[in-house]
């Protein structure tokens, strides 16, 4: 203060003064957004770009295995957020409301699932239902028959299994985490009114429980479009998936116009219900 | 060297809802203020704003001879205590009453010297080693004061410091504020609240706020006896509030004509009559109000009597009765003329 | 407190264990037990072996796993800086710009892996820099997919973090950069504990852009894994597998050990 005496200027002034030192905040939101936009968006860009290669979406669309990848990706998907929804919304309702010891190892368990890759699932699957796995072996073995009833691994039905039992701690973690919030005084008064379990089930719980479903459905959706490794592992040349389209475009048959178009279809895909998955769980605060 | 406070219209707006409505106030050098009023009143954010953590629509905030408004709050130089405590739980409670020395670069060599006398000086001497989370919570909300003293601020914020405190030791921890206050008779203080015990015990002066606005100012004595506004006479302990017209000298209630100090008001305009209920004696003298008990409760050592006068309730705390009298009996009570406070009727009965 | 009748509830555990064991236990158990046997005649395995362990920390499975930790632990590193300053940048940012700045960064995670591994090809195979065949394109595709996740976790930790810290200390007299580096950081320690555990999670087992980057002197242990069951060495990968899981659990163990030693409530 003394040092401004000679000069005397405005309060005004000296008071905006320390302010137009300091850098503004968006400055320093520059240099990670270089970053992602250099390692991610320029080369998304072009892939858009590589898209754009003359004849090559006309090409791409109008074949075959183009539009068989693109239905069995979508049924896929479809069916096995379905399943995991099913699945996990009855499994999460008895860990958290039939508590039993061993209930938070259970939580756990699922949190460690989460951390394993995908196509662990399928590795053992082909131990189970696999030509020479358990269940056949166990049929064999018992009806002496030479070989088993169990085929459907390599079909699209095998990529469905694997996919529902990988999904669906997905949804059992953020359905766990909306039971945990709820009041359990509810239920007791519920209870004490006389409603049976299957109705505060469906008018206390399902209600609070809506937002975390249709959080976890359409995070499973979006992840079980983008789902490579289970269907690289299955190894059934019957299944083709879109992004298992964009693998063997590109580096079986280096056709890389054409995997770039069919990247672009997948990406536009599950890019836009991922738009409507982050508003879903905006509102419902999750 | 002048600190103090002073708030020049300080105007805070969110949108269209005015949090803080002009405040203009000032707390001198050495003063200890209490900004009293319920929830939403707005003293929690005058005392943000003086700590910059709101920035004011209008005004000015000094602090000193400085105009502050405009800084960020590292430069302010003022200790704040919240309610909260916010102790910083990744350290032990040296570092925390360090943190304001080093963030302002004090020399090295002068820090542990003035960590043990912030921490003598709010008895937590012995607690240096520990982390917050060691401590209780009166424990905890001395390491605070320490933290905020250990700068040697000359303006201290205090955000409802006792509110998540038991009742014990809210009144130990009032006794050491004001033990701390004598030994730093320099500091200015300013102490939000919804409490007015401890705006009464601590206070040189009170500033009551209600809906963003300040309703009233004075010494915890003007207050008590002279209150202002209606708001000020219910806020700051107990009142009767009476309805009343004014007569030639002295008021028409119910009916029954009293003798109080009527200060010039004009003769037949509606006014409310404020007596403390512990003012409100037994039996007959000046100013007689006759009814009927509707309620009595004993409060150890006094009784709260409920009486009905001419349809309104009058509230007289007596010492303690020893026959507790019926619902119902007919009663005279009484008050001395200058006991009561006419106020203009109507300024604040929202 | 759902279900108040003692048949009721053991109707409940019995219909979960039918469910969730041979759904979520069996499979883990049955590479376990794969990993150690020779032949899978039958309902179980057959041959009792520790051979394929002894094969999976030698040559070139030693090195795929020194390879998948090292990518792991670069990728998370440089995901977890990039995340942490995205996040604490976007929370200081108000309106549209923190808006911009948040669905920038979670954008990743909806794009397919498989697409990100071939951009990241299609992109570094040609100048400005030139990257393919080196293991740094493997290290920069799993950067990109983990940072959207170390992103989201640490935004949310941020955003839990409760603002009177921050208050307290610039009140104090600190400035933003002392707060930040004092109290801000230090008390987000655990959830950037978490965030690096997820990510190196995460990027031990990626196999879609990998399978399209990788070059052959830095295989990660998910392609040897795949490549062994292609081959049909389905024991030789489940040993594999299980060795994969094992260290990505210890990683994660020992992450949250330090994770609770860092936590102050």
């Amino acid at each position: 203060m003394a040092s401004a005496g000679a000069t005397a200027p405005p309060v005004a002034a000296a008071a905006r003064r320390p302010r137009s030192r300091t850098v503004p905040t968006w400055v320093w939101a520059l240099p990670p957004v270089a970053v992602l936009g250099f390692v991610f968006l320029y080369p998304l860009g072009l892939v858009v770009q590589e898209s754009l290669a003359p004849g090559a979406y006309a090409d791409v669309l109008a074949s075959a295995s183009f539009r068989d990848a693109l239905v069995t990706t979508v049924w896929l998907a479809a069916g096995a957020t379905v399943g995991c929804l099913v699945l996990g919304f009855a499994l999460a309702l008895v860990v958290a409301f039939v508590p039993f010891p061993g209930a938070r190892a259970v939580s756990r368990f699922i949190d460690v699932f989460l951390s394993f890759p995908s196509f662990l699932i399928t590795l053992a699957l082909l131990f189970v239902y696999g030509t020479v796995g358990m269940a056949n072996g166990l049929w064999t073995g018992a009806t002496g028959a030479a070989e088993g009833p169990f085929h459907f691994l390599t079909t699209p039905w095998g990529v469905l299994l694997a996919e529902i039992t990988y999904f669906t701690p997905f949804v059992m973690r953020p359905l766990l985490a909306a039971f945990s919030q709820l009041d359990t005084a509810q239920l007791e008064a519920a209870s004490s009114l006389g409603a049976r379990p299957a109705r505060i089930v469906r008018r206390v719980i399902l209600p609070e429980a809506l937002p975390a479903l249709a959080a976890g459905g359409s995070l499973v959706l979006v992840m079980c479009l983008n789902e490579f490794g289970i269907v690289l592992f299955t190894g059934a040349k019957g299944v083709t998936t879109l992004p298992m389209l964009v693998y063997s475009k590109a580096i079986l048959e280096s056709d890389y116009a054409a995997a770039c178009v069919v990247a672009v279809v997948n990406v536009a895909i599950s890019v836009g219900l991922y738009a409507v998955y982050r508003v879903v769980s905006r509102r419902a605060g999750a | 060297m002048t600190s103090g406070i002073r708030f020049d219209g300080v105007t805070v707006r969110y949108g269209d809802t005015t949090v803080l409505d002009a405040l203009t106030l000032t707390v001198g050098p050495g003063e200890v203020m209490a900004l009293l009023g319920p929830s939403g009143s707005g003293k929690t954010t005058a005392l943000r704003a003086v700590a910059g953590f709101v920035q004011p629509s209008a005004g000015r905030v000094h602090i000193g001879e400085r105009d502050v408004t405009d800084l960020p709050p590292y430069k302010r130089g003022i200790g704040m205590v919240v309610q909260q405590y916010a102790l910083f739980p990744h350290m032990r409670v040296d570092e925390n009453v360090a943190f304001g020395l080093k963030a302002r670069k004090h020399p090295r060599a002068e820090v542990p010297g003035r960590v043990a006398e912030a921490l003598e000086m709010t008895g937590m001497g012995a607690y240096a080693k520990r982390h917050p989370r060691e401590l209780s919570g009166g424990q905890q909300q001395r390491v605070a004061i320490a933290r905020a003293l250990a700068i040697r601020p000359d303006v201290l914020l205090l955000d409802e410091p006792l509110s998540a405190l038991d009742a014990q030791l809210r009144s130990g921890m009032l006794a050491e504020l004001a033990r701390l206050h004598r030994e730093l008779p320099d500091v200015s203080l300013l102490y939000v609240t919804h409490d007015q015990v401890e705006a009464l015990t601590l206070a040189d002066r009170i500033a009551v706020m209600d809906k963003a606005r300040l309703q009233d100012c004075g010494t915890p004595q003007e207050l008590y006896r002279r209150p202002r506004t209606e708001f000020t006479a219910s806020f700051v302990g107990n009142a009767n509030l009476l309805p009343v017209r004014v007569a030639a000298d002295g008021v028409d209630f119910a009916g029954t004509a009293l003798k109080v100090p009527v200060d010039g008001a004009a003769p037949g305009a509606a006014a409310t009559l404020c007596v403390r209920p512990h003012l409100v004696g037994l039996g007959d003298g000046p100013n007689a109000l006759r009814g009927r008990i509707s309620e009595v409760q004993w409060r150890g050592a006094t009784h709260r009597l409920y009486v009905d006068v001419g349809g309104h309730r009058v509230k007289a705390d007596v010492r303690e009765l020893r026959d507790t009298p019926p619902l119902g009996q007919e009663i005279t009570l009484h008050f001395a003329p200058e006991d009561a406070v006419l106020l203009a009727a109507g300024v604040n009965d929202g | 407190m759902l279900v108040h009748s003692r048949g009721g509830r053991w109707a409940s555990w019995l219909a979960f264990a039918v469910l969730f064991v041979p759904l979520f236990a069996v499979p883990l158990l049955v590479i376990v037990a794969a990993s150690f046997s020779t032949h899978w005649s039958g309902a179980f395995p057959s041959g009792p072996t520790a051979e394929h362990y002894t094969a999976a920390v030698r040559g070139e499975s030693l090195q795929a796993l020194t390879t998948s930790l090292v990518t792991a632990a670069a990728a998370s590193l440089l995901a977890l800086t990039l995340g942490t300053w995205a996040a604490l940048t976007a929370a200081s940012l108000r309106g549209r710009g923190r808006r911009i700045l948040d669905a920038l960064f979670v954008l990743p995670l909806a794009v397919p892996s498989v697409v990100v591994g071939l951009a990241v090809l299609v992109a570094f195979s040609r100048p400005p820099l030139l990257l393919n065949g080196t293991r740094w394109i493997v290290i920069l595709a799993h950067t990109v997919l983990v940072t959207a996740f170390a992103h989201q976790s640490v935004s949310a930790a941020v955003r839990r973090l409760d603002p009177v810290y921050e208050q307290a200390a610039a009140g104090l007299g600190a400035r933003p950069s002392y707060v930040l580096l004092r109290v801000r950081l230090p008390l987000l320690l655990p959830s950037l504990g978490a965030a690096a555990g997820l990510c190196f999670a995460l990027s031990m087992g990626e196999l879609s852009a990998t399978m399209m980057l990788y070059p052959p002197d830095w295989m990660p242990l998910p392609v040897l894994v795949f490549t062994a069951t292609d081959r049909g060495s389905l024991f030789t990968g489940s040993a594999l597998a299980v060795v994969l899981m094992a260290t990505t659990l210890l990683v994660l163990l020992a992450v949250s050990r330090i994770r609770t030693r860092a936590s102050y409530r």
